[in-house]
């Protein structure tokens, strides 16, 4: 039984954070009756399913919140900002009620009993149903049909005193009735007479009555208008999704349109909408639920199973076998595969990760009064699982600061010819190996100079430090550094930013901030794709190996040593660009090896062009050795200084080899003076 | 050995230059052969480099670098001796690179005596005590702060000049 809880838990808090994000998209738009659809179906399911693990608590409060979304679907009651602030505290409750199921704490019963009375009072609220027809027609849904009616009253029908407007109206008396007017025919102001109807309509009524009966509207009027009346089909229209499309269709065509062309929005458009909804269901047939434990352990196979093939490679490099050859390439293209395989399984869309960010937002949005609306682009994007896992609370850190100390309050920014409402922006996209994940807001920005001040202050930089602006930013990451002059509750506490910095640099990630004062502030987090296997370029440099990542790489180059030593500013011309170059011999400390003098001979070097930003970079390395991919193993804690090297990776002989990540080894090696040439 | 009552404890003897050093066996994990070891660019020079220890890298110290002592060419006695630290950061495996190892002998507490404070090149914050032994003194390290500070302070400043980090 207990396997089954754990699972029920696992599902609920699934369910909660798909009903979290209905509920927030509800708020955007209270007439989504799609939205309203699914929060009910969460809801129902979330019941039925504490209902079968005896948790009463849960069950209860979901049934009410059930009825009233029931009621809401059914247009008995009005969807109100307060069902849906209530219903988001619900859902914080019913999370909380899934760790302590039988409400032991005695706070979290008086929540409990709080809650309940609050939701219960509201479903209980369910006004006079909006309108007793439609409730009648929904009542009887199986047996509406819905019509398709064409008036066209003629000119002089105004003056045998019918008013259209009234028939229209006793349409609408019979069941759901939407009537779209064409006045094309309205001639210029002059020439246009006030006794004559000119004005035609199509009328789509969904109703339990017959022919017949709306015949009877039209009575009266019978002898002086067209009037169509056609069967579009059987069953409510209106419930159709897509009946929405096919009425702005209706709308914008300029003549009345006939039934056949009528009957042809509907199914184009329903077979549209059935294409959708299969490919939904067979979505959720092909997908399976694993627990992370499971695919880390598939990971770590996967891993080993990379650096035994390099052993495999390596043997029959040496022991040459024609047959043995044939076999090791194959294993290493299954190898590779499968690498790609399962770690495509380990990612996992960044779109869990925003979804948590909106809720948030929106609350402290209201705790500090600040109208902000928060867009987020990119949730496609996939990266690691367990990276999204670690950038939770770095983000969380930045997203605060912006609503706290970047968005001005709504009096300041009016006054600045801002559009009151602040706008977050949370985006993600790739750039090489990278993924980025951008936090811009349009708030106050950072002030260069006050920051600078501030650290002279804090005795952070000498006081005649000449700092660029990106350096000046970097102050921000010092720790025991934060600008906001008033501590609150919500940031500002001095611990953060460094925090953020070398959560995001254990990840080998880095963080950028670009602002400008007055415009807003943009933070930027650049990640790796992956943490575990990287496709690389083995190199040696004197006796050690290199990898370098490929997603970086441009191409390699082979140019004479001489060209290297009397170049300027250590740059070097490729393909008619001049590219600074980092002799990494030189470099990283290789110079001094003993054993490696006869390398000094050599006439020729290989360069190979790296992306660093958005520019190019020659590393300068002694022998190319070819494609490898490398298990990533962290250098561990005793390197912990250094940053050049992403992590080590075992090679098929058993040696080690460096990961090197360029950008940062760039940082480092590449001097003023080259950069300047680029 | 703070405490009052007589127990012995197994500990691994080893030298470095002329000196005999002794650490306590839960420690140490294993040792190894001297093989290649590859050097990390932008790392402090008693950082020897990793080597694979089976699938995993291990970062190797040199420890006649980090004591202070100068360098010496690998013999074949030259070993790798892999140790468990713990530090304010938690557990740390790493290896000691040492002239030679040469024994695990029983050293009860009473044989241990405080480490002299006039006339010892070390420093006493690294060690836990001395032992005499038929070929001479063996200082007992306690091996946790050695290797978790990044200093090369191990012997005393009055003691030798050092090269400082």
């Amino acid at each position: 039984m207990d396997q089954f809880k754990a699972k029920f838990r696992e599902e609920a808090g699934d369910l909660l954070a798909a009903l979290e994000k209905a509920l927030l998209k509800l708020e955007q738009d209270f007439s989504d009756t799609k939205v309203i659809e699914e929060v009910f179906r969460v809801m129902h399911t979330l019941k039925g399913n504490s209902a079968m693990f005896e948790l009463h608590f849960t069950e209860n409060l979901t049934h009410h919140l059930e009825t009233i979304f029931d009621n809401i679907r059914e247009g008995k009651q009005q969807l109100s900002p307060e069902i849906l602030d209530i219903s988001l505290a619900s859902i914080d409750h019913l999370r909380y009620l899934l760790d302590d199921e039988t409400l032991e704490a005695p706070k979290g019963r008086a929540k409990h009993e709080e809650l309940l009375t609050r939701v219960v009072a509201l479903s209980l609220d369910s006004s006079a149903p909006v309108s007793a027809n439609d409730a009648a027609v929904d009542q009887r849904g199986g047996l509406a049909k819905t019509f398709f009616i064409t008036f066209k009253p003629k000119p002089d029908l105004l003056k045998n005193g019918s008013n259209p407007l009234y028939i229209i109206e006793d349409l609408h008396a019979l069941g759901q009735c939407k009537a779209i007017p064409y006045a094309k025919n309205i001639p210029g102001l002059p020439a246009i007479d006030p006794a004559v109807c000119y004005i035609s309509w199509g009328i789509l009524l969904s109703t339990v009555s017959g022919v017949s009966e709306i015949h009877d509207v039209f009575l009266f009027v019978e002898d002086d208008a067209i009037i169509e009346i056609d069967l579009l089909g059987e069953g409510d229209f209106f419930a159709k999704s897509a009946f929405d499309v096919a009425v702005e269709k209706m709308k914008a065509a300029a003549e009345p349109l006939g039934l056949k062309q009528v009957k042809q929005l509907f199914e184009v458009q329903q077979k549209k909408e059935e294409k959708e909804n299969a490919k939904a269901k067979e979505q959720q047939i092909s997908s399976i639920r694993v627990s992370s434990d499971k695919l880390d352990k598939l990971m770590n196979l996967v891993s080993e199973m990379v650096t035994t093939q390099a052993r495999l490679s390596l043997f029959v490099d040496q022991n040459h076998n024609a047959e043995l050859l044939s076999i090791s390439e194959e294993v290493e293209n299954i190898t590779r595969r499968l690498r790609d395989n399962t770690f495509s399984i380990c990612l996992i869309p960044i779109e869990h990760l925003f979804v948590r960010f909106e809720r948030l937002v929106r609350d402290l949005s209201r705790e500090l009064k600040k109208d902000i609306q928060f867009v987020m682009e990119g949730g496609e994007t996939e990266l690691d699982k367990s990276i999204i896992e670690s950038l939770t609370d770095p983000i969380l850190h930045i997203l605060r600061n912006c609503i706290d100390h970047g968005i001005e309050p709504e009096a300041k920014r009016i006054a600045t010819d801002k559009p009151a409402k602040g706008k977050i922006l949370l985006s993600a996209y790739y750039t090489g190996a990278y993924v980025n994940i951008k936090i811009e807001d349009d708030g106050a920005g950072i002030d260069p100079e006050k920051i600078k001040a501030k650290a002279i202050a804090k005795r952070l930089i000498p006081e005649d430090a000449a700092l660029g602006k990106a350096e000046i930013f970097d102050l921000l990451f010092v720790p025991g550094f934060s600008t906001a002059s008033k501590v609150t509750e919500i940031s500002g506490r001095g611990v953060g930013m460094d925090v953020v910095k070398r959560k995001i640099a254990e990840l080998r990630g880095d963080i950028f901030v670009d602002s400008e004062i007055g415009k807003g502030t943009a933070m930027t987090i650049q990640l790796p794709l992956t943490l575990s296997v990287i496709d690389g370029f083995l190199v040696k440099v004197a006796n050690t190996h290199y990898v370098i990542p490929i997603g970086v790489i441009d191409r390699c180059y082979e140019i004479k040593r001489s060209e290297l030593e009397n170049s300027l500013h250590e740059t070097v011309t490729l393909d008619g660009q001049r590219i600074p170059f980092i002799d990494l011999k030189n470099r990283l400390g290789h110079a001094e090896t003993p054993g490696d003098a006869g390398n000094k001979a050599l006439e020729y070097e290989h360069v190979i062009t790296v992306y660093y930003n958005d520019k190019k970079i020659g590393l300068v390395v002694d022998t190319i050795i070819g494609e490898y991919q490398a298990v990533l193993k962290p250098l561990g804690k005793m390197y912990k200084d250094q940053d050049t090297m992403s992590g080590a990776t075992i090679l098929g002989d058993g040696t080690i080899a460096l990961v090197m990540d360029t950008a940062k080894t760039a940082n480092k090696f590449l001097s003023e003076n080259n950069l300047k040439t680029v | 050995m703070e405490n009052s009552t007589i127990s012995t404890s197994s500990y691994l003897t080893f030298k470095l230059d002329q000196e005999s050093f002794a650490l306590h066996v839960s420690k140490v994990l294993e040792i190894l052969e001297v093989t290649q070891i590859t050097k990390v660019p932008q790392s402090p020079d008693y950082m020897r480099g990793v080597v694979n220890l089976r699938g995993n890298v291990l970062p190797v110290i040199d420890t006649r670098a980090k004591f202070g002592l100068s360098s010496a060419e690998f013999t074949v006695d030259t070993c790798i001796v892999v140790l468990d630290i713990t530090s304010n950061e938690g557990a740390v495996t790493l290896g000691a690179l040492v002239d030679s190892v040469q024994e695990v002998a029983e050293i009860s507490n009473d044989q241990v005596q405080p480490p002299p404070k006039i006339g010892n090149k070390y420093n006493a914050e690294f060690i836990n005590g001395m032992v005499k032994r038929e070929e001479g003194f063996t200082m007992l390290l306690d091996i946790d702060k050695v290797f978790t500070t990044d200093e090369i302070t191990f012997l005393r400043e009055s003691g030798e000049t050092l090269p400082t980090d």
